[in-house]
């Protein structure tokens, strides 16, 4: 574990942050049942978000995302139903590279995705894993469609997405759920949608706002049959008893390109209709990307037109009393 | 169509048959979208070729406050801004080599940037007249701040910056003693108390 190999810190013990077990779901499995969360809400609806942006003075652009847990907390445990996610996305730069890079005619990006230790109910470590790398990755190709680099010659950014907590891969109840990965992708959507916030609101440029999404395919709870398969937008793992695929896209809407598309599972023949399910998701958080970012905007440009008005009329008294 | 006053990026400004890209746009598919977040400003186009000229489309950028902030200067209030060919900057050198001095590019186009960039000014592009005289020691020291403008992005570290203008050479420098100089001619730096004459490539003041 990549804990064990860092010795420049007081490592808790591994594997710490389990909620605790309570005798009671052990002994009644009928009971374990009946904290098992459901989607409440319909197939194509997607989870409630929130967006803010220039939450770090000393960044040139930042936002923060959360999309909270749907289903309510229940009074008879302790154990939340189903995760929430939350990530916040910081932008250093455009700054100039590094004596020792090599001449670069545009913007060189770097991604780095890092889990808080305490996101997950697994405890990560504070150096990068594989999984963090990799969702690292994804995002790069996500972005890197979008920025227009040739207008920053010479300089390079970076995005900093910490993951502050992320969606569990299964509900907590199941024991085959954690390791699954279903989490993940709506991980890998999050980080696109901040990312893409607090670039914009950095004032780098870009050719769109990319968006992500994720749609995923279940087996119908309400059906007997096995092969009865629903395809749901946004899915909340913890929800979901059996998730058969799932697929997070990076999405340009006003261009209708997809930037980035990471599918799992086994999506059976028309794999088509479940990309089109993410970019549906995407489309409904770049709503809500849109309308934060406008808001946002409108109370920088009223300060900076107020501020100039104050200017202007220190100004004007300043010249009433020389004169 | 009306262009909006307020765009994100990839929005549709208009068309490019009828307006010219500017800062903070981008031209696909003959159509120009916005690339950056702001107020969209039509200004007349300055200098045009053509019979008709078309209106410049560009977006504004929010202006740096001025306000360093709680971190002091240096974190935020700092403009994303990269030094372009013929912008103006401040400059404060570094290091004197044979050939050329360093630099730190502080301000760009009176706009105070979040972080420096490495410049270079080369022997040959101090002034104007007589390059083969010029002496590196004569004309710039250590610590002096120095107008010039930018020449060329330079190669992977440096740009390259030029002061061989009248306007452009030192503006502040202090004498041996750490007293702030005047300048007395384009050549010449005095103390205020000894009154001690130091050589520099001055800039005119204005």
């Amino acid at each position: 574990m990549a804990t064990n190999t860092d010795r420049r810190r007081n490592n808790p013990p591994s594997g710490g942050t389990h909620a605790p077990v309570f005798a009671r779901t052990l002994r009644e499995p009928e009971y374990l049942q009946t904290l098992r969360p459901t989607r409440t809400r319909g197939p194509n609806e997607l989870r409630r978000i929130f967006l803010q942006t220039s939450i770090i003075p000393s960044a040139s652009g930042s936002a923060y995302l959360e999309i909270p847990s749907s289903s309510a907390n229940s009074s008879s445990t302790l154990i939340p139903p189903t995760s929430s996610l939350k990530i916040t996305a910081s932008i250093q730069g455009p700054k100039p590279l590094p004596r020792s890079a090599p001449f670069s005619p545009s913007l060189l990006l770097t991604t780095t995705v890092k889990f808080a230790p305490f996101a997950t109910r697994h405890r990560r470590g504070y150096i990068r894993d594989n999984t963090e790398r990799d969702l690292g990755v994804h995002l790069e190709t996500a972005l890197r469609a979008v920025i227009i680099g040739e207008r920053w010659p010479k300089s390079g950014v970076e995005v900093v997405v910490t993951i502050l907590e992320g969606d569990e891969d299964g509900w907590w109840g199941d024991a085959h759920a954690s390791g699954s990965g279903w989490g993940l992708l709506n991980v890998l959507a999050g980080c696109i949608t901040v990312a893409s916030a607090a670039i914009t609101d950095a004032g780098i440029d870009c050719v769109d706002m990319v968006c992500g999404g994720v749609a995923a395919i279940i087996r119908n709870p309400d059906s007997r049959d096995e092969e009865d398969l629903v395809r749901v937008l946004d899915p909340c793992p913890a929800e979901h008893k059996q998730v058969v695929a799932a697929c997070a896209v990076g999405y340009l809407a006003s261009r209708d390109e997809v930037t980035e598309i990471w599918m799992k599972g086994d999506v059976g023949p028309d794999p088509d209709a479940l990309i089109e399910g993410a970019t549906h998701a995407s489309v409904g958080s770049l709503a809500v990307v849109k309308e934060v970012l406008l808001e946002a905007l409108q109370a920088k440009f009223q300060g900076q037109i107020e501020s100039s008005q104050g200017a202007q009329k220190r100004k004007a008294q300043d010249v009433e009393m020389t004169g | 169509m009306a262009v909006p006053s307020i765009a994100l990026p990839g929005q549709l400004l208009g068309s490019a048959d009828k307006y010219f890209p500017g800062p903070g746009t981008h031209i696909h598919e003959s159509q120009i979208y916005a690339s950056i977040a702001g107020p969209v400003i039509t200004s007349p186009t300055p200098k045009s070729t053509q019979t008709k000229p078309s209106p410049l489309l560009s977006i504004q950028r929010p202006s740096t406050s001025t306000d360093p902030g709680i971190l002091g200067t240096g974190s935020g209030g700092g403009g994303t801004i990269l030094p372009e060919v013929n912008s103006v900057v401040l400059a404060l050198i570094t290091r004197l080599g044979p050939r050329f001095a360093t630099c730190e590019i502080l301000v760009i186009n009176n706009i105070v940037c979040r972080e420096s960039f490495q410049g270079q000014i080369r022997r040959e592009d101090i002034r104007a007249t007589e390059k083969d005289k010029i002496k590196m020691e004569e004309s710039f020291r250590v610590g002096d701040l120095v107008r010039g403008t930018v020449i060329s992005l330079g190669d992977q570290s440096n740009y390259y910056v030029s002061t061989s203008e009248n306007e452009f050479g030192v503006v502040m420098a202090r004498s041996e003693e750490g007293r702030l100089m005047y300048p007395v001619s384009w050549k010449e730096f005095r103390d205020p108390v000894t009154g001690r004459a130091e050589a520099r490539k001055a800039a005119k003041p204005f």
